[in-house]
C-alpha cells in the first residue's frame, strides 16, 4: 500500500460515524536495527475533524510564527488528534476503521527532527 | 468515547522509542541526497509493507513497515489519483536511508540507483556525444 492511499481517506469508529480525515501518518525509526537506519513503523494516524489538507503542521508544533497563518493553521486543524496503529481494525479503499473504544491522543510532535 | 473531537485531545501519546516523523511533513517532497550529497530525485510517495485493504487488522500484529520511496511517474498519480504501472514505478529501498532530517541521505552512490536512470542515459547518448563531453573540463 502507498502512503498516498492513506493520506485524506475518512476516518470512522466502530459505529461507522465519521471522525475525520486522515491527515498523515505518525512514523517512529525504531524497528528492527538495520545496517544505515533501524526500521521505520508506522505508529499512528493523525485525524484532523475539519481538514483535508495538511500543509505545515502547526497544530503539531510550538511554532507561531507567521502569526496570521499559524492561527489560521491551528484554526483548521483544531481538535487533531493521533490514533494509535493498534486501534486501527481496518483500512478500506479510502477509508480507515478504528476499534470500539480507541484512545485519541495528543497530536504534538514530541521534538522536531530538524533540532536533533 | 465522546463526540466531541476537541475533547479528545487528553491523553498523551506513549515516550518515542526512536526518531519521530510525520511521514507527510517530514519526508514527502523532502530532496534525496546521496552518500557525496549528489542530488538524486525528491520523496514522491511512500511504499507501507504490512497493510492489507479490507482484511481485519488481529490486535497485536506487527505493524507496518516502510520499505521504500517512490519516484517518478508516482507524484502526479499523489495529485491527481491513481496508481502507475509498476514498471514505470521507481523505488529506493528504505534500508538504503541513512538518516532523515531536512532533505533525506542514502548511504550509497547515486549511480547506483534506477531514480538516475534519465540523468545516466543522457549523459551516455547525448554529452558523451558532443567533442569533450566524456571528461572533465581542463
Amino acid at each position: 500500500m502507498l502512503l498516498s492511499d492513506l493520506l485524506d481517506s475518512d476516518a470512522v469508529d466502530a459505529d461507522g460515524r465519521r471522525v475525520g480525515a486522515v491527515i498523515d501518518v505518525r512514523l517512529e525509526v525504531s524497528g528492527a536495527p538495520r545496517q544505515l537506519l533501524a526500521d521505520t513503523v508506522v505508529t499512528g494516524l493523525l485525524v484532523s475533524p475539519h481538514s483535508r489538507f495538511s500543509t505545515w503542521g502547526y497544530e503539531r508544533r510550538d511554532e507561531d510564527g507567521p502569526l496570521l497563518i499559524a492561527r489560521f493553521q491551528r484554526w483548521l486543524h483544531r481538535g487533531t488528534f493521533l490514533v494509535a496503529w493498534d486501534d486501527v481494525e481496518r483500512v478500506d479503499e479510502g477509508r480507515v476503521v478504528f476499534r470500539r473504544g480507541y484512545t485519541a491522543r495528543d497530536a504534538a510532535l514530541p521534538r522536531a527532527p530538524r533540532e536533533r | 468515547m465522546t463526540e466531541n473531537p476537541d475533547a479528545f485531545q487528553t491523553d498523551a501519546a506513549p515516550p518515542p522509542a526512536g526518531q519521530v516523523l510525520d511521514a507527510h511533513l517530514h519526508v514527502l517532497d523532502r530532496q534525496v541526497l546521496d552518500r557525496d550529497d549528489v542530488p538524486v530525485t525528491t520523496a514522491d510517495d511512500l511504499e507501507l509493507d504490512g497493510i492489507e485493504v479490507g482484511a481485519p487488522i488481529e490486535p497485536g500484529s506487527p505493524r507496518p513497515t516502510v520499505s521504500a520511496i517512490l519516484t517518478g511517474p508516482q507524484l502526479v498519480m499523489r495529485l491527481f489519483g491513481g496508481h502507475a504501472p509498476a514498471a514505470r514505478t521507481i523505488r529506493i529501498p528504505w534500508r538504503l536511508v541513512s538518516e532523515v532530517g531536512t532533505v533525506i541521505h542514502l548511504g550509497v552512490a547515486g549511480d547506483a540507483l534506477d531514480a538516475t536512470w534519465a540523468e545516466r542515459w543522457v549523459s551516455r547518448h547525448l554529452i558523451g556525444r558532443i567533442p569533450g563531453g566524456r571528461h572533465a573540463p581542463e
